[in-house]
C-alpha cells in the first residue's frame, strides 16, 4: 500500500518479505531454504511469492530436517552462496544445534579467515500468540552465548526491511530472531531512509525516570507502559537493543548515567540468560551512576507454560511497570 | 518383497553385498533389491512417478479394494468375522466424526489448534487394533484414531488443542504416550523403550510378549533422529514397529521432497524388513500390523510398515493445502476412501443392517455433542500450574519464585484478567 | 438471546481477516455448524462454521471490510432464555472485565493499556529488599571521592541515615580539613541555631559518657601555696638553659606528677573489664587536656615520666601549639597513662575532672590567685593553687589518691623535695 510522500506502511512480515526480495535482487549467490518457504511461501507467508519469481534453483523447499538446512548451507557457503535459511518454529531449531554452534560458529575462526560463512538462520520466536508446545520459545540466549555467531532482534516492521537485508549482506553467520506476534503490525516505512547500522542499538523513547531496555516482541510491550507511566508522570526512556551478540551498550551507558536507574526486559526465561549479562556490564561500567540496583523482568525459570496459561508468564505492562516502582524508591 | 527368518540374536549383518552404484563404476553392481533394479532407471521423474503411484502395485498389501472387493494376499489373508468388521467400521466412523467436530470446534475459537486426521482413519484403527494390551505406542501429534483405540477419549486429546495442557491421559496406563510436537524425536524414545522391552525380558514368550509400535509420517522420515533410531532399532534388534504413515504431505513438501525411494524400501538399507500396505484399506493394515508386532514379540524386530494413505485436509487447522496441492489430487483420493469401501462391502456382502448403520451414525451424533459440550466448557488452568511439577525432586529456588509469583497474583484486585 | 460471534484466530498469530462472502442474510435460519460466511486471512481463505442455532438478526461486518480479531461478525438470536454467563463470560463477547472474551483461538493478545488495579494492601517491596541501610549510594561516593571527602566522618541526613550529596557537599565546604564539618544551621524565624554533632564533638561526648558511667569517680581537693614554685619559675627562666623555653605552672604539675607517680604507681594504671585484669603501666604516656577550636582533644607526652623539666617544658609548649592548630599527629592521641587538665587558664579555681576513659587518675590543675595564708602563724599574700584529683575507685583507693595528690603539693609547695622523690 502506499501512503504518503513515498512512505508504505507494511506489516513486520511484510517487511521481511521486501527486505529478502531486494537483497535477492541485488544478489544472485543469495539463495532462500527451508521447509515451506517455497510453494507455500512460508508458514507465515513470509518468503510469499519468491520461488515463483526466483525459481526453484535460489528458493528451495527443503526436506524435514533442520540439521541438514543448516548443514548443507554451510556447504553452499562454502560454495560461494549466500544461504538465508528459515527454522520454521524457535521450537524447532534445536536439531540444527549441533550445526549452528560446532561449524556455521566456527569455519571462519578454524580456517583463520580463509573460508566465511555468510548465512543467515531466520527464527521466529516468542509467544503469545496462543500455541501449542515448542511454537513460543526464546532460546537466543544459547547462540549470544556462541562465540562466532552473531545475533541480531528485529522488533519492528522499518528494521524488519532494513536488517534483513543488511544481515544477509554481513560476512558473518547472524542468527535473526523474528518476533511472531508481532509480525502483523504495521508501520511506516520510508525506502529512502538511511538504516543505522545492523550491530546497534537505538533510543526509541526519551525519558529521565528511568532506563528500560528491551528487544525483540517485548518492545512493543515497554512502549505501551512508558505511555502509560506518561499518564502517571513518569517519563520512562526506552532502547531497543537490536542486536544481542554484539552488544551495543554505549547508548544503554549513556542512558544510565543520566537517568540512574535501568530495567532490562526479556521473555526468555532470566536464569543464565543474556539479560543478566547485560545487567552486569551495566553495573559495572555506570556503578558510579546507579541510584538503585539494576532490576531484570523476564520469564520464569520454567518450561514455556501451556497457551492459557502464557499470559500469567509473560513480562506484560504491570510486571514492567512494578519494577519502575521498585526501581524509584530507591 | 522378501521375507526372512531371523534367528533372535543376530551377529553378522546381512550376506548380500549392497555396493553403492554411484561410485566406483559398473565393477559394484548390486545383486538383488535395490530400488534402481526394481524400478526401472533411475528417472528423476519416473522416481517420482513411481512415488506417487502408492496405491498401485505388487509390493502393496492389500484385502480390500477402494470399491469393497476382498482380495486375497499370498501372505496376509486375513479371517475375520462380520462382527469384527462392523467394529472396526463404527471405529473409523466415531474417529472421523469426532476430528470433524474438533475441526469445527477450532473455527468456532474453541481450540486454538487442531490437527486433522481426515482420510487416515484406516491406517490408525487397523494399526491401533493390532496392538495388544501389553504394547506401547509413540504417537507423533495427529494419532488420534490411535489413541481411541488404546482408550484415551477424545476429549483427552482437547487440553493440548485447547491450550490448557500438554497431554493429560496416562500413558503408562494406557499403552498411549504423549503427543510429540517436535517432529521425529518420538523415533529414538520408541526405539529405547523397545530396547528396555528385550533387556526386561519380555520378548520370545508368545503372545503374551510385548512389543512397541511408533507412529510417524513421510516428512518425519527426513529427520536425523529418525535415522538413528533405525541404527540403533536395527543394532539392537529391538521389537519396535515403525509405522509411517505415507499421507503424501509434509505441510506442503510432496513426498518427492523427502526422498527418492519408496519408504519402506529403507528400512533394507538398515538391515531390517519393511512392507508396504494400502493405508485406506483397514483390513490390510490390521493384518500387517498384527504380523509385524508378533515378529517384534517373537525378537524378529525391528519393522517398518509404509501405510500409504493420504491427508484429505491441511497440515493443521493454520495451513491453507489449495495453495500448493491440486484439487483433483485430492478427488482422486475420495475414490479410495477408507471408510466408504468398508461401508460398501459390509452392505454388499449382507454383513451388516441397516439398523446397524443407524446406531453408528447415532453414535456419531452423541460423540459430537458430547465433545462439543466437553470443549465449550473445559476450566482454565490457575496461575500455579506454570510452576506445577517442573521437577521430580523439587528445587527452594524454584519454589520460591512461585511463592513470589503467586502472592504477585493474588495481589490484584479482579481475579482474572 | 442475541448471541454475538466475533471472529477467531483461525491461524497461528493472526491479527484480522477480509469478509469475502456472506452465506447467510439477516432473517435467515442457521443450524449448528452451517457455514456463514468466507474470510481471508493473510495465510488461508477460510469458511467459518456458526456456533450458534437461531435466526441471524445481523450481519457486523461487511464484505470487502477488514474485521480484527476479536470483532463482532454477527449476531444471532438463539431464542433461548437470557442465561448467567458463566464466570470466563461467552466467546466472543464481553466479559466481566470489560474485554472481549477471549480463548486460544483468538491470536495474538493486544499488550494491556492500562494497569490492573491492586489490592488495597500492598507491602513495601523496597523496604524488604534492603537488608542495610548504605553508607552512599554509588553517585555520592564518587562526588564524595571527587572531593576529597571521607565518608566515614559524615553523618547521613537522608532517610535511614543515608548520606545525601547535600551532605557530602556541606562537609567539603566546613572551615577545618579533617571533615568534621559543621552546618550553619540557623533557622529562621525560631530563635534557634541547630548543630547537628559530629567529628570532634561528637567523639569528645561519647568518650565522657563511657568514662563518667563506667568508673567510679572520687575527687579529692588539695589547696597548695605554689609561692616557691613560681619563685623557682623566675628563677629558672633567667638561666641560660631556660632561655626561650616557656616554663608554665603547668610544667611544674606536669614534672611534679610525674615524680608522685613513682610513690603511688596505682594512679598510673588502667582496670582492664574485658580481661579482669589492672594494668600497671611502667612508662607515663601523660595526657595534657587542651582546649581547641574544634573541642577538647587530650594530646599525650608519651615517656613524659623521663623528660627532665626543661624537655617536659618544650614539649609540652610543642603540644598546646600542635593541638591548638588541629595537627597533632594521630599517634599522639592514644595511649595515654595519665592526665592533667589545666582549669586554671580559665580563671577556673577548681572542679571535678572525669577521667580519660582507660585511665585511673586525672589531675586539674586550678587557677594560681593571691590568697591569704597562715605562714608561721602571721596571715600573708601567697600564691595559692587548688588541686583536684579524680580516681577510678576501682584501681585507686583513698590512701593512694590521698598520697598521690599530697605528694604533688608537697612538690609544688617546696619543690627542693624533688631531690627526696
Amino acid at each position: 500500500m502506499a501512503g504518503s510522500a513515498g512512505f508504505q506502511t507494511i506489516t513486520l512480515a511484510k517487511g521481511l518479505n521486501q527486505g529478502i526480495r531486494a537483497a535477492m535482487e541485488a544478489d544472485p549467490k543469495v539463495i532462500v531454504m527451508g521447509e515451506d518457504v517455497g510453494k507455500l511461501g512460508g508458514v507465515f507467508r513470509i518468503t510469499d511469492g519468491l520461488q515463483k519469481d526466483f525459481g526453484e534453483q535460489r528458493v528451495l523447499d527443503t526436506p524435514l530436517g533442520e540439521s541438514g538446512i543448516i548443514g548443507t548451507a554451510v556447504g553452499l557457503a562454502l560454495r560461494g552462496y549466500r544461504p538465508v535459511c528459515e527454522i520454521q518454529f524457535d521450537g524447532f531449531v534445536f536439531p540444527a544445534f549441533d550445526q549452528i554452534v560446532t561449524q556455521l560458529a566456527r569455519f571462519h575462526y578454524r580456517s583463520q579467515g580463509k573460508l566465511r560463512m555468510p548465512v543467515v538462520v531466520r527464527v521466529p520466536y516468542g509467544g503469545g500468540i496462543g500455541a501449542v508446545e515448542h511454537h513460543s520459545e526464546s532460546p537466543e540466549s544459547y547462540f549470544a552465548h556462541t562465540p562466532g555467531l552473531k545475533v541480531v532482534s528485529c522488533a519492528n516492521a522499518v528494521d524488519a526491511y532494513w536488517m534483513i537485508q543488511q544481515a544477509i549482506a554481513c560476512d558473518d553467520p547472524v542468527i535473526f530472531f523474528e518476533p511472531k506476534r508481532r509480525y502483523w503490525e504495521k508501520a511506516a516505512l520510508d525506502l529512502t531512509a538511511t538504516p543505522p547500522p545492523l550491530f546497534s542499538s537505538r533510543l526509541v523513547r526519551s525519558g529521565t525516570a528511568a532506563t528500560v531496555v528491551a528487544y525483540g516482541p517485548m518492545v512493543r510491550t515497554v512502549l505501551d507502559a512508558a505511555a502509560v507511566a506518561e499518564q502517571d508522570g513518569q517519563q520512562l526512556e526506552v532502547i531497543d537493543l537490536r542486536t544481542l551478540s554484539p552488544l551495543d551498550l554505549a547508548p544503554v551507558f549513556v542512558s544510565v548515567r543520566r537517568t540512574g536507574r535501568l530495567i532490562c526486559v526479556s521473555e526468555a526465561p532470566g536464569e543464565a540468560s543474556l539479560i543478566g549479562d547485560l545487567a552486569a556490564r551495566v553495573s559495572q561500567e555506570c556503578f558510579y551512576s546507579l541510584e538503585a540496583p539494576v532490576l531484570r523482568v523476564t520469564g520464569f525459570d520454567t518450561p514455556y507454560p501451556p497457551a492459557k496459561c502464557e499470559e500469567d508468564y509473560l513480562p506484560d505492562l504491570d510486571r514492567i511497570l512494578d519494577a519502575v516502582d521498585r526501581v524509584l524508591r530507591y | 518383497m522378501p521375507s526372512r527368518k531371523r534367528a533372535p540374536s543376530r551377529s553378522a549383518p546381512a550376506a548380500e553385498p549392497v555396493g553403492d552404484p554411484t561410485v566406483g563404476g559398473p565393477t559394484v553392481r548390486p545383486i538383488v533389491g535395490t530400488a534402481m533394479e526394481i524400478d526401472g532407471p533411475h528417472d528423476p521423474q519416473q522416481v517420482i512417478a513411481g512415488l506417487r503411484a502408492t496405491s498401485e502395485g505388487e509390493d502393496l498389501v492389500q484385502l480390500l479394494t477402494p470399491e469393497g472387493q476382498r482380495v486375497s494376499h499370498p501372505r496376509f489373508d486375513l479371517e475375520i468375522s462380520a462382527a469384527q468388521i462392523q467394529s472396526l467400521y463404527r471405529d473409523m466412523v466415531l474417529v472421523r466424526r469426532a476430528d470433524r467436530e474438533a475441526n469445527v470446534l477450532q473455527r468456532q475459537g474453541q481450540l486454538g489448534l487442531w490437527a486433522p486426521l481426515l482420510g487416515q482413519e484406516a491406517a490408525q484403527i487397523g494399526a491401533g487394533r493390532a496392538m495388544s494390551p501389553q504394547d506401547m505406542a509413540f504417537p507423533s501429534y495427529r494419532e488420534h484414531g490411535v489413541a481411541w483405540c488404546r482408550g484415551v477419549d477424545p476429549t483427552e486429546l482437547f487440553g493440548i488443542f485447547r491450550g490448557i495442557d500438554q497431554g493429560s491421559w496416562d500413558p503408562v496406563r494406557t499403552g498411549f504416550q504423549l503427543y510429540s510436537i517436535v517432529v521425529g524425536s518420538q523415533g529414538l524414545h520408541a526405539t529405547g523403550y523397545a530396547m528396555g522391552q528385550r533387556l526386561d525380558g519380555k520378548i520370545g514368550n508368545g503372545e503374551t510378549s510385548e512389543a512397541t509400535i511408533c507412529f510417524f509420517g513421510d516428512g518425519a522420515s527426513s529427520q536425523g533422529d529418525v535415522h538413528e533410531a533405525f541404527v540403533w532399532a536395527a543394532v539392537y534388534d529391538a521389537p519396535v514397529v515403525f509405522f509411517c504413515q505415507n499421507n503424501q504431505w509434509a505441510i506442503s513438501a510432496s513426498l518427492d521432497r523427502q526422498t527418492r525411494v519408496p519408504l519402506y524400501r529403507r528400512a533394507r538399507g538398515y538391515g531390517f524388513p519393511g512392507i508396504r500396505v494400502d493405508g485406506n484399506d483397514v483390513l490390510a493394515v490390521y493384518a500387517v500390523t498384527r504380523w509385524a508386532l508378533r515378529e517384534c514379540r517373537s525378537g524378529n524386530g525391528p519393522v517398518l510398515i509404509e501405510a500409504c494413505t493420504y491427508r484429505m485436509d491441511a497440515h493443521t487447522t493454520s495451513d491453507d493445502p489449495t495453495r500448493y496441492r491440486l484439487a483433483d489430487e485430492l478427488e482422486e483420493w475420495k475414490l479410495k476412501d477408507p471408510l466408504e469401501r468398508v461401508r460398501v462391502h459390509l452392505v454388499r456382502e449382507g454383513l451388516a443392517e441397516p439398523e446397524f448403520f443407524n446406531g453408528v451414525a447415532d453414535a456419531a451424533d452423541e460423540l459430537a455433542r458430547r465433545l462439543r459440550d466437553y470443549c465449550t466448557s473445559m476450566p482454565v488452568p490457575g496461575p500455579e500450574r506454570i510452576f506445577s511439577k517442573i521437577y521430580a525432586e523439587p528445587s527452594p529456588s524454584l519454589q520460591a519464585a512461585r511463592a513470589d509469583y503467586l502472592a504477585y497474583h493474588a495481589s490484584f484486585a479482579e481475579g482474572d484478567h | 438471546m442475541t448471541r454475538i460471534f466475533a471472529l477467531p484466530d483461525v491461524g497461528e498469530g493472526l491479527t484480522e481477516a477480509e469478509i469475502v462472502r456472506w452465506h447467510v442474510a439477516p432473517g435467515d435460519t442457521v443450524t449448528l455448524n452451517q457455514i456463514i460466511v468466507e474470510i481471508e486471512t493473510a495465510k488461508a481463505a477460510v469458511e467459518l462454521p456458526s456456533p450458534y442455532a437461531g435466526v441471524v438478526s445481523e450481519l457486523l461486518a461487511e464484505p470487502g471490510g477488514t474485521v480484527a480479531v476479536g470483532s463482532p461478525l454477527i449476531a444471532i438470536d438463539t431464542g433461548e432464555s437470557a442465561v448467567e454467563p458463566a464466570a470466563a463470560g461467552v466467546i466472543g463477547e464481553e466479559g466481566p472485565g470489560g474485554r472481549i472474551t477471549t480463548l486460544v483461538g483468538y491470536g495474538p493478545r493486544t499488550t494491556t493499556v492500562a494497569r490492573r488495579p491492586r489490592k488495597p494492601v500492598v507491602t513495601d517491596p523496597a523496604a524488604d529488599d534492603r537488608e542495610s541501610v548504605p553508607l552512599a549510594k554509588p553517585p555520592v561516593r564518587k562526588l564524595a571521592k571527587e572531593l576529597g571527602i571521607d565518608l566515614s566522618t559524615v553523618l547521613g541526613s537522608g532517610t535511614g541515615g543515608v548520606i545525601t550529596r547535600e551532605d557530602v557537599r556541606r562537609a567539603a565546604a566546613a572551615p577545618t580539613g579533617n571533615g568534621a564539618g559543621f552546618s550553619a544551621g540557623a533557622v529562621p524565624g525560631t530563635g534557634q541555631r541547630r548543630e547537628p554533632v559530629r567529628g570532634v564533638r561528637k567523639a569528645t561526648a561519647a568518650a565522657v559518657v563511657s568514662s563518667a558511667f563506667t568508673a567510679p569517680h572520687v575527687t579529692m581537693f588539695l589547696t597548695v601555696d605554689v609561692t616557691p614554685m613560681m619563685q623557682l619559675r623566675v628563677r629558672l627562666a633567667n638561666q641560660a638553659e631556660f632561655r626561650g623555653v616557656k616554663l608554665t605552672p603547668l610544667t611544674f604539675a606536669a614534672r611534679a606528677a610525674c615524680l608522685a607517680i613513682r610513690r603511688t604507681p596505682e594512679v598510673n594504671a588502667s582496670w582492664q573489664e574485658e580481661t579482669g585484669e589492672i594494668v600497671y603501666f611502667d612508662y607515663v604516656h601523660l595526657g595534657i587536656a587542651a582546649a581547641t577550636p574544634r573541642g577538647l582533644v587530650v594530646p599525650k607526652i608519651h615517656h613524659a615520666d623521663r623528660m627532665p623539666l626543661r624537655e617536659l617544658a618544650v614539649a609540652l609548649d610543642e603540644l598546646a601549639t600542635t593541638a591548638r592548630d588541629g595537627h597533632t599527629a594521630p599517634a599522639d592521641m592514644l595511649g595515654g597513662t595519665i592526665t592533667i587538665t589545666n582549669i586554671g587558664v580559665f580563671g577556673i579555681d577548681t572542679g571535678t575532672p572525669i577521667l580519660n576513659p582507660g585511665e585511673s587518675a586525672i589531675l586539674a590543675l586550678g587557677a594560681i590567685r593571691e590568697r591569704p595564708w597562715v605562714v608561721d602563724g602571721a596571715l600573708v599574700p601567697r600564691q595559692i593553687c587548688q588541686l583536684a584529683l579524680s580516681v577510678d575507685h576501682r584501681v585507686v583507693d583513698g590512701a593512694q589518691g590521698s598520697r598521690f595528690l599530697t605528694d604533688i603539693g608537697a612538690l609544688l609547695s617546696d619543690p627542693a623535695l624533688a631531690l627526696t622523690f
